[in-house]
C-alpha cells in the first residue's frame, strides 16, 4: 500500500517536472542565447553555458532601433485597449447576463459569431476604411478595432450569471442605481475573471505582430514586436544573440504582469463566481 | 531568401484592385497645393534593419544636411517582400512613398503595373553617365524602353571556402576554378566524421548561376518560355545530383535551409558554401571567433563563368505631383553618386555600383585590407540580370520543388522533373 502511494507520488512528480521542462526550456534557451556571443549561438553541439555572459547584447539590441519609441507605443496601445475593453465589456456582459430586451439572444449570438471570424478575414475592409478616414499609421488604427472583445463579454457574462439574484434585489431595495450595482457588486465579485481577461488581452495585444505590421509604416507608431522582428531582417546571417536579447526585453513586462496577477488567474479558473 | 508575408501580399493585391480609381482623386488635390519656399518633404521606404538600416538612415540624414530644398523621411518596412507589399498597399491607399527599393527581380512587376516611374527623361536631362554604372548591375533596370531604377544595394553569390581546412587537405586555398576542380575539392574535404565538402540549399539564385555557367539560361530572352529543361539546365541539376549521391555535398532542406548551410560552414562541417557578398562581414567575424580563415572565390566555371546579381534598386513611385517627383529624383541621383556608393558599400558589404567608385582610393584601400571583398567586384564581369517576369516569383517555387525532388527522391530523373516544372511554368509566364 505504501509502496503503491509512493509510486503514484513519484509518477506525479516526474510528470510535473517533465511538463515544467517542456514549458521552461524555450524560455531558458532564449535567456541563455541572449547573453551568448554570435559564434556560440550557432555552434553544434549547442552550448548551454556561454563562456562570458555578454549583457552588452541588450544594449546592442536596444540601440539597434528606436526601441524607446516602440516601447512607449506598445504601452500606449496596449493600455488604451485594456481601458476601452474594460469600459465596453462590463456593461455589455451585465446586460446580456441580467436583462431581457428586444432580440437579446440574437444580439448575443451575433457577438459570439464575431469570435469565429479571424482577424485575417477582416483586416482588408478595415484597412481600406481606416485609409479613407486617414488614420492609417496612427495609434488609433491599432486601438480602435480592439475596443470591444467578444470573448471577454462571453466569459464575464458567465461569471455575472453566477452572482445570486438576491444580492441584486437587496441592492435595488436600498435604491442602488444600475451603475452602482455594476461597479460596487458585480465587478468586485467577478474580479478574478476580469483580471484574467485583461491579462489575456494584454498578452495578445502586447505580442501582436500582424496588426501593427499591416497598419503602420513609420517608427512613430510601430510597436515592440514589429521592432524586434526587424532584428531578423538582415540579408546576411541572423544575429540570434541580439534577436534573443530583444525578445527578452519584449517578454519581461509579461512576466511581471503574470507575477502580480497569478493568484487571481488561478482563482478565476478554479471557481468562477460565488459559492 | 525569406518567404513572402502572405497577408501583406493579400492586402496589397486586393487593395490595388479595390481602389484603383481612388488614386486619381488624391493626385488632383495634391496638385492644387500652392507653391511655396518651404522645403519639399518626401518619403523614402527601405528594407532591412541592422547595419543596412543604419546605412540608409545615415545617408538620408547626410542628404538632409547638405541641401535645404528637400527633406527626406526614411522609414524601415521589413524585408523586401514586406516592403513591396507595404508599397503596393500604400499606393492603393493614396499614401505612397516617393522613393523606395525594388528587389531586382520585382522591377518588372512594379514598372509594368505603372507603380514606378520611368527615369529616362530625368537621367537624360541631368546628363547622368550611365557608362559609369557597372554594366552587370544595370540589367534589371531596363524594362521595355525605359530605365525604371538605379542600382543601390547590390550583391552577387560568391564561393566561400574554409582556407584552414583546404590547407590541411593539401588543396590550393584560393579555391576551385572549374566544376571538375570543385568536385575534386568537395571529395577531398569530405571525411568519415560527417564533414562534407560543400553545403548548399536548393536555391534558384545559385541555380541561375549554374545554368549560366553551362551556357544556358533559365528562361528564353522574351521570358515567355522556360528553357531550364534544355541541356545546360539539366546538366546543372545532374552535377549537383552526382555530388549528392557521392556524399560530397550536403543539401539542407526546409524553411531554415539557408541558415543550416551557414551553420555547416561556420561549424566547419562543410569546407565550402555559396553565399551573398553581403554576408562576407558576417562570415569573417564568425570565422575569426571560431579560429579559422575564410577565402572567397568566383563561383566555379563550367563552360564559362557566370552569376546572377541580387539586392535592390532605387525606384521612384508614380502618382506624385511634379514638384515632389523632382525632389525624389534629386534624392535618387544623390544616393547613386560615387561618394555615397562608396559609403554604402563600406558600411554594408554590398557591391559598389559605379566604376569610378571601384577605382577610388577608399575602395582600393579597403580591398587591400580585406582582399576577400575584391572577388565579388571582379566577378561582376560575368554577372547578368535576373528574370523580370512578374510571375517569376511563383515560377521559382515550382522550380525549387522540382530540383529538390530530383535531388532527394529517386523516382524522377533531373530531365523528367525539369520537364514537368517547365510545363507548369510555361503556363504561368504567358
Amino acid at each position: 500500500m505504501r509502496i503503491h502511494q509512493l509510486f503514484l507520488k513519484l509518477l506525479n512528480v516526474t510528470s510535473l517536472v517533465l511538463i515544467i521542462l517542456i514549458f521552461a526550456t524555450p524560455f531558458v534557451w532564449m535567456a541563455v542565447t541572449s547573453v551568448k556571443s554570435l559564434s556560440e549561438t550557432i555552434t553544434f553541439p549547442p552550448v548551454w553555458i556561454p563562456e562570458t555572459i555578454r549583457f552588452e547584447n541588450f544594449t546592442l539590441a536596444w540601440e539597434s532601433g528606436p526601441f524607446f519609441r516602440y516601447l512607449v507605443n506598445s504601452l500606449i496601445v496596449t493600455f488604451s485597449i485594456l481601458i476601452l475593453q474594460f469600459l465596453t465589456i462590463v456593461p455589455a456582459a451585465y446586460a446580456f447576463a441580467r436583462y431581457q430586451f428586444f432580440a437579446d439572444r440574437t444580439l448575443f449570438a451575433l457577438t459570439m459569431i464575431t469570435l469565429m471570424i479571424p482577424t485575417q478575414l477582416i483586416f482588408l475592409p478595415v484597412y481600406l476604411q481606416f485609409s479613407s478616414w486617414g488614420i492609417l499609421d496612427t495609434h488609433l488604427a491599432l486601438i480602435l478595432p480592439f475596443a470591444a472583445n467578444a470573448f471577454g463579454i462571453f466569459m464575464l457574462r458567465q461569471s455575472f450569471k453566477q452572482v445570486p439574484e438576491e444580492l441584486l434585489e437587496a441592492a435595488r431595495l436600498d435604491q442602488a442605481s444600475e451603475w452602482k450595482i455594476i461597479y460596487k457588486i458585480m465587478v468586485p465579485m467577478a474580479k478574478p475573471t476580469i483580471i484574467t481577461l485583461l491579462l489575456f488581452s494584454f498578452i495578445t495585444h502586447w505580442n501582436d505582430y500582424f496588426w501593427p505590421l499591416v497598419m503602420t509604416t513609420s517608427d512613430s507608431s510601430r510597436t515592440l514586436p514589429v521592432g524586434i522582428a526587424a532584428l531578423t531582417n538582415v540579408e546576411g546571417g541572423v544575429a540570434w544573440h541580439i534577436m534573443m536579447a530583444g525578445n527578452m526585453i519584449l517578454v519581461v513586462p509579461i512576466l511581471i504582469m503574470f507575477f502580480f496577477a497569478q493568484r487571481q488567474i488561478i482563482r478565476a479558473f478554479v471557481y468562477t463566481g460565488v459559492k | 531568401m525569406r518567404k513572402p508575408n502572405f497577408y501583406l501580399l493579400v492586402i496589397s493585391m486586393s487593395a490595388l484592385m479595390l481602389t484603383a480609381c481612388g488614386e486619381n482623386e488624391g493626385e488632383s488635390t495634391e496638385a492644387t497645393e500652392s507653391l511655396s519656399n518651404d522645403p519639399i518633404e518626401i518619403e523614402y521606404w527601405y528594407a532591412f534593419g541592422d547595419k543596412i538600416g543604419e546605412n540608409n538612415e545615415a545617408l538620408v540624414e547626410q542628404f538632409n544636411e547638405v541641401q535645404d530644398d528637400i527633406i527626406v523621411h526614411a522609414h524601415y518596412q521589413g524585408n523586401y517582400e514586406d516592403l513591396h507589399s507595404q508599397t503596393q498597399a500604400s499606393i492603393a491607399a493614396g499614401n505612397a512613398p516617393h522613393v523606395t527599393l525594388n528587389e531586382i527581380a520585382s522591377m518588372g512587376a512594379f514598372a509594368e503595373a505603372g507603380m514606378t516611374e520611368d527615369l529616362t527623361s530625368y537621367i537624360e536631362e541631368d546628363n547622368i553617365d550611365l557608362n559609369d554604372f557597372v554594366e552587370g548591375l544595370m540589367g534589371n533596370s531596363y524594362i521595355g524602353e525605359g530605365i525604371y531604377g538605379l542600382p543601390y544595394l547590390r550583391s552577387t553569390p560568391i564561393l566561400y571556402v574554409n582556407k584552414t581546412m583546404m590547407e590541411e587537405a593539401g588543396l590550393d586555398s584560393s579555391g576551385p576554378e572549374t566544376w571538375e576542380e570543385f568536385e575534386e575539392y568537395a571529395r577531398a574535404l569530405t571525411n568519415d566524421e560527417g564533414g562534407v565538402g560543400m553545403t548548399m540549399p536548393v536555391n534558384i539564385w545559385f541555380y541561375e548561376a549554374f545554368v549560366k555557367q553551362s551556357g544556358g539560361s533559365v528562361l528564353n530572352d522574351d521570358e515567355t518560355e522556360a528553357t531550364f529543361n534544355e541541356a545546360p539546365g539539366v546538366a546543372a541539376v545532374e552535377f549537383i545530383q552526382r555530388m549528392h549521391d557521392e556524399g560530397t555535398i550536403k543539401v539542407p532542406t526546409g524553411d531554415e535551409a539557408g541558415q543550416i548551410a551557414l551553420q555547416d560552414f561556420t561549424n566547419q562541417n562543410a569546407g565550402m558554401v555559396f553565399s551573398s557578398t553581403a554576408d562576407l562581414t558576417n562570415y569573417l567575424s564568425i570565422a575569426e571567433e571560431a579560429g579559422f580563415e575564410v577565402n572567397t572565390a568566383f563561383m566555379p566555371q563550367n563552360e564559362q563563368y557566370g552569376t546572377p546579381t541580387g539586392g535592390a534598386n532605387l525606384v521612384m513611385v508614380s502618382g506624385h505631383p511634379e514638384e515632389e517627383k523632382m525632389a525624389a529624383w534629386e534624392f535618387i541621383k544623390w544616393m547613386t553618386e560615387p561618394e555615397q556608393t562608396i559609403t554604402a558599400s563600406t558600411n554594408t558589404g554590398y557591391l559598389p555600383m559605379r566604376e569610378s567608385a571601384i577605382e577610388s582610393e577608399e575602395m582600393e584601400s579597403l580591398y587591400e585590407q580585406v582582399p576577400q571583398y575584391k572577388v565579388a567586384v571582379d566577378q561582376l564581369e560575368y554577372a547578368g540580370p535576373r528574370p523580370l517576369n512578374a510571375n517569376y516569383a511563383q515560377a521559382q517555387n515550382i522550380l525549387n520543388d522540382a530540383i529538390t525532388s530530383a535531388l532527394i527522391e529517386d523516382n524522377q530523373t533531373p530531365q523528367e522533373a525539369l520537364d514537368e516544372a517547365a510545363e507548369r511554368i510555361n503556363s504561368l509566364l504567358k
